[in-house]
């Protein structure tokens, strides 16, 4: 249907090209018929931000030209997309965290009456945008700081369908997003696509595009290098497409570690009524999953023993350390742990310093002599783990910003890797992350717990867990509701251990 | 034993400081009695001319405590005259008899002093004249007490004249421009100046602070290498310029004078670093202002302007 | 070539500050000459060292506005010691700087402890300080004199005064603590991302209360600087300081939001500033215009330096 030439495409482009230092997009040519939806992949750096940053105008092309149904189309920001009805959710979310849900939903358009806030209004307005993604009991009053990353997501996308949209651009919409919110939000999908909506769909996840994308392009080095239905496709095809030929994409493959010591016990771990009663242990070169919804407590079990947040009760012992509760990190990090946190740009790394500033900041003893830096031996050190890690960066000296989702993430997980850590706690660690820095992530978690460390992993992508885990523990709302090995699971059980701990409770609560 | 002592004189400082003895702690309280309130406001109690006028008037206030009850209030910063509206609004409120005011600005002041007239309180201006011209415009006559700057200037300017030869490179160093007794210094001094027939080859602001001056006379020690004699609009200046014709290495050279004869300056003075400053007896100033009043308020006299005496400070009658 | 590209950004506010000694040099006779550089070394050093430590701050993310008021209170209490109690000044000095070093630790205490903003705690520590100045010397002015002049006088040799030479040490040492110690790099770090650093198994706040008492230290031999070059302890010393400390540091580059920062550009910072000053006075220029041209210029140095990062693709 959409190659029937009488039917004009709501989004043409045609020839785009884009050039920082080097050329960036080269002589792109898309189109996006009515309900349709295109997905767009390619690997990190592969363009398709810029792309997507072009076509909702935060960022001016340099060659080629734009069609919006026919008509010419050069947003020069935002604003102009929007009321050309192209729309954006972004992959780094946008929301205010000091504001509402319903504010930040229509922050640039909120009822007023003589300049003050019609909050009636507002609230009516926020409560329909709400249940269109499903999050129907999330008061629209609800502070947005308070919220997890997947409820902010679905937000994102609740504020662009809560305007007049005709072209919607998601960005990696389920990177933070558990099994339930991307059924959910593939219905939402589905239903705009039904409306005449033309999506486009950025994404890494291939079984998500196959089932909902009708046309994949596939992006490399700033080019199209191919296009085609999605149906005629394997995996294999589009990893060939994307990493030029070769494939780089390995299936893992489980390797049974032997176990030695304990080196993390958890007893009845609580915090206030988030996290309640928690108790686990992990073995040295175990390599242990963490699942559940998001929302269910398990970042904040991370972070509660790693001592980023008061646990109330319990107590945390690493190896053969003395038992009790961290109260900062710095103590937890003495005593042989370490934490990949979930937002590597908020809270792990130092955005605007070196690669080398970055990679040596928990390990800045090892580079000093009496609290005197030794720049050398850091920047040794620094190419020494780019080498390992494959880091795309030019230079140690590199700011971090100035690298892709995959690198950094890399970055934030190799500032552990120097100091030999007992324990190294991983939240969503390839969340955001092309296919090829995935496996390559995968890889350095086994070589690590193959050295002897105990890795805790929190994913929401089940096979991530599968691949990766010698046993998965799965959490619901606050609890631990299920323990299984790679002998007895399967999507079914982990899915109804999930769901356990909801069954009598509200949303509200998990949220 | 020195540290007690001097803990003890800062806590009977705090105590005087916050401007009353115990039975004037609520201050709503009417006034009872025959003894008349005389409020005393300030400009800043940081400068040492103010703070040293303050204490004459609670020496005054000690030695007659049956005559009269006495409230001081000094404000912040120098040139925020609205404290200073607030303040008379508040001795207004609390039905002083008198005030009597060093007005932080020569203008702005006013209307807050009409309604404080209206109120039936005698207002006697010290230290910095009103403008005379706003005053006839809202119909207003308030007795000035004070020194006559202009002629205290051109005392210290001719006696630093006859030090020089005629024609010889001379500048100012400006209090901030818009104060009236800085307007009356600088026009004193330039008057002897002319009349000397001295050439005067700069005239800048040092804002009446001890670091601004030093750099102002600095920057003019370099431009004129002539320079024979810098004058000052007040005793801090002069200190920061004495600084910087010390660090020019030509002390012997150029002439400094100041204006006020704070203690700081009197070595300067004996030493002849400083040749001339003038004293305009500060600590007595707001004692005369509270005389007058007194007397005005027993119906003794009628309010009427009155000048005090200014004196020139040389060294061979420096304290 | 090298330098050109470590130091761009260095080199380009060096350029502002040469222009601006060639400008007055054209404006005015006497500009360029010996002492006017002798003049101007005379009178930064206390501006330097309290610049010098208000880079730090501002690289740690916070902010000292009570710099100023520290100066005074250091200032009045050498006044006290040295013309009240007759205390040399091998003893008055160092106590000078202690008082200056217990502001700056109760800043960072209380900013770190209670977790209130630097701004707040150190407006209200501005206050304090300079109402306990005005205690301690009566308010009164205290002529020191040749006492605590030789801080001032030339350095043997050469016609700088020695207070200069110990300025640009503070400026250097501060300079080499911030790129080669540890402490130093947590400092950039925690302006960076102090949940990062956090996160990332450091205790930020030892670096935090650190480098508000190194702040307040440098007020206090920013006030014996001070006072030997004026040979008095007033205690209005120091009053606006903050502002023109900020001003300097900002012109030298250093963010407002932490993490970014150079001493040695502070340095720069200060020459501008003081030259502008020196200049200013030295062409006669009235003082609203000489009020305008600063503030002009502050502006225009900052200006220069955010278009030249953009222009190189930086974040600003």
């Amino acid at each position: 249907m959409q190659d029937d030439p009488r039917i004009e495409p709501l989004l043409r482009v045609e020839n785009l090209s884009k050039r920082y230092a080097s050329p960036v997009l080269r002589e792109i040519n898309l189109e996006i018929m009515p309900g349709e939806v295109h997905a767009l992949m390619g690997a990190n750096g592969a363009g398709k931000s810029t792309l997507a940053r072009i076509l909702c105008g935060l960022t001016i092309p340099d060659g080629g030209r734009l069609f919006r149904s026919g008509k010419s189309f050069a947003p020069q920001n935002k604003r102009d997309a929007q009321t050309a009805g192209v729309i954006m959710v972004m992959q780094e979310l946008n929301l205010l965290s000091t504001l509402s849900v319903a504010e930040n939903i229509f922050l640039d358009r909120l009822p007023q009456r003589a300049g003050f806030i019609c909050q009636q209004q507002l609230t009516r307005m926020a409560v329909e945008a709400l249940q269109r993604v499903g999050l129907s009991d999330l008061l629209p009053s609800t502070i947005v700081g308070t919220l997890g990353m997947g409820v902010r997501q679905l937000l994102e996308i609740a504020a662009a369908l809560a305007r007049r949209c005709q072209v919607l651009i998601l960005d990696e919409p389920t990177a933070a997003l558990t099994q339930r919110e991307v059924d959910l939000l593939f219905s939402n999908i589905r239903r705009l696509q039904a409306d005449g909506v033309g999506i486009l769909y950025i994404s890494h996840r291939m079984d998500e595009i196959r089932s909902i994308a009708s046309r994949v392009s596939v992006l490399r080095d700033g080019a199209c290098v191919a296009q085609y239905p999605t149906g005629d496709v394997n995996p294999n095809q589009f990893i060939r497409d994307m990493s030029g030929g070769e494939s780089t994409f390995v299936l893992p493959r489980v390797k049974k570690n032997k176990f030695r010591s304990t080196v993390l016990t958890v007893e009845k771990l609580c915090v206030g009524v988030r996290i309640r009663e928690v108790s686990f242990s992990l073995r040295s070169g175990e390599i242990l999953g963490l699942a559940g919804l998001v929302g269910s407590g398990r970042t904040l079990t991370l972070r509660a023993l790693f001592g980023a947040v008061r646990a109330t009760s319990g107590s945390v012992t690493v190896g053969e350390g003395a038992s009790g509760l961290f109260t900062h990190p710095s103590q937890a990090v003495a005593a042989g742990m370490g934490m990949v946190p979930e937002d590597r740009r908020h809270d792990a790394l130092l955005l605007s310093q070196s690669v080398r500033v970055n990679a040596t900041l928990s390990t800045l003893p090892i580079h000093s002599k009496r609290g005197w830096l030794n720049v050398h031996s850091e920047r040794h050190s620094t190419n020494r783990l780019c080498d390992r890690l494959k880091i795309a960066c030019k230079t140690p000296e590199q700011t971090v910003d100035e690298l892709s989702g995959g690198n950094q993430q890399k970055v934030s997980l190799g500032r552990w890797l120097e100091r030999s850590c007992e324990v190294l706690l991983c939240d969503e660690p390839t969340r955001g992350v092309d296919a090829a820095s995935k496996a390559s992530i995968h890889n350095l978690l086994r070589n690590v717990a193959a050295e002897g460390t105990g890795v805790l992993v929190v994913s929401s992508e089940l096979s991530e867990l599968f691949s990766l885990c010698d046993r998965i523990l799965v959490m619901s709302n606050g609890r631990m509701t299920g323990e299984f090995t790679a002998d007895n699971w399967s999507e079914e059980v982990i899915h109804a251990a999930a769901f356990k701990g909801l069954s009598t409770a509200h949303r509200e609560s998990v949220t | 034993m020195r540290t007690i002592l001097f803990a003890m004189r800062v806590l009977a400082f705090c105590l005087i400081a916050s401007g009353c003895a115990p039975k004037e702690v609520d201050h709503n309280a009417p006034v009872t009695g025959k003894t008349p309130c005389i409020a005393l406001i300030m400009k800043s109690l940081a400068n040492e001319f103010f703070s040293t006028m303050a204490e004459g008037a609670r020496k005054h206030h000690n030695d007659n405590k049956k005559t009269y009850d006495l409230v001081v209030n000094g404000m912040k910063n120098e040139t925020d005259f609205s404290e200073q509206v607030t303040l008379i609004e508040q001795m207004v409120a609390r039905s002083v008899q008198s005030i009597v005011i060093a007005p932080a600005d020569s203008k702005a002041i006013i209307p807050a002093l009409k309604r404080a007239r209206d109120a039936g309180v005698l207002v006697i201006n010290i230290d910095n004249r009103l403008d005379p011209n706003v005053l006839i415009e809202v119909g207003l006559t308030i007795p000035f007490v004070g020194p006559d700057n202009w002629e205290g200037a051109k005392k210290a300017g001719e006696a630093v004249a006859r030090m020089l030869t005629k024609g010889d490179s001379v500048a100012i160093v400006e209090g901030i421009p818009t104060a009236m007794n800085s307007q009356e210094r600088c026009r004193g001094l330039r008057d002897a100046m002319n009349d000397a027939g001295m050439n005067i080859v700069s005239s800048q602001s040092g804002q009446w602070e001890m670091e601004k001056a030093n750099s102002i006379a600095a920057a003019m020690l370099s431009e004129y290498p002539s320079l024979k004699a810098i004058l000052c609009a007040n005793d801090s200046m002069a200190l920061g310029v004495v600084a910087a014709v010390a660090a020019s290495g030509r002390s012997a050279d150029v002439k400094v004078t100041g204006f006020d004869n704070t203690s700081a300056v009197g070595e300067m003075i004996v030493n002849g670093r400083i040749v001339a400053t003038v004293d305009q007896h500060g600590d007595q100033l707001a004692v005369h202002g509270i005389e007058i009043a007194l007397s005005v308020l027993a119906g003794n006299s009628t309010p009427k302007d009155t000048t005090t005496a200014v004196d020139l400070v040389m060294r061979k009658d420096a304290r | 070539m090298k330098i050109l590209k470590d130091h761009g950004d260095t080199v380009g506010i060096l350029a502002v500050w040469i222009l601006l000694v060639l400008l007055f040099g054209v404006l005015s006779d006497h500009f360029l000459s010996a002492n006017t550089l002798t003049t101007l070394a005379g009178r930064i050093p206390a501006l330097t060292v309290i610049a010098a430590g208000m880079t730090l701050v501002l690289i740690v993310g916070g902010i000292d506005l009570s710099v100023g008021s520290v100066l005074g209170l250091s200032s009045a209490v050498l006044g006290l010691l040295m013309v009240d109690w007759k205390v040399p000044l091998v003893i008055s000095a160092p106590i000078a700087i202690v008082v200056g070093m217990l502001a700056g630790t109760v800043n960072g205490l209380f900013t770190v402890g209670l977790r209130i903003p630097s701004f707040l705690v150190t407006l209200g520590m501005l206050e304090i300080c300079r109402g306990a100045a005005y205690l301690v010397t009566r308010s009164q002015t205290k002529y020191i004199g040749a006492s605590v002049e030789p801080l001032a006088s030339m350095l043997p040799g050469t016609t700088f005064p020695i207070s200069f030479f110990l300025s640009v040490g503070v400026v250097v040492g501060l300079q080499v603590l911030l790129e080669k110690t540890i402490l130093g790099r947590h400092i950039v770090a925690i302006g960076t991302n102090e949940h990062a650093v956090r996160l990332a198994g450091i205790d930020p706040r030892p670096a935090k209360i650190l480098v508000f008492l190194v702040c307040g230290t440098c007020a206090g031999v920013g006030s014996l600087f001070h006072c030997a070059r004026l040979g008095s302890a007033d205690p209005n010393a120091g009053s606006g300081m903050e502002l023109a400390a900020i001003a300097a540091v900002v012109i030298g580059g250093t963010s407002l939001l932490g993490g970014r920062g150079s001493v040695i550009k502070t340095f720069i910072g200060v020459l501008i500033v003081a030259t502008l000053e020196a200049g200013l006075a030295q062409i006669g220029a009235s003082e609203p215009l000489k009020r305008v041209v600063t503030g002009a210029v502050i502006i225009a140095a900052v200006s220069v330096d955010v278009f030249r990062r953009r222009c190189i693709g930086e974040n600003v």
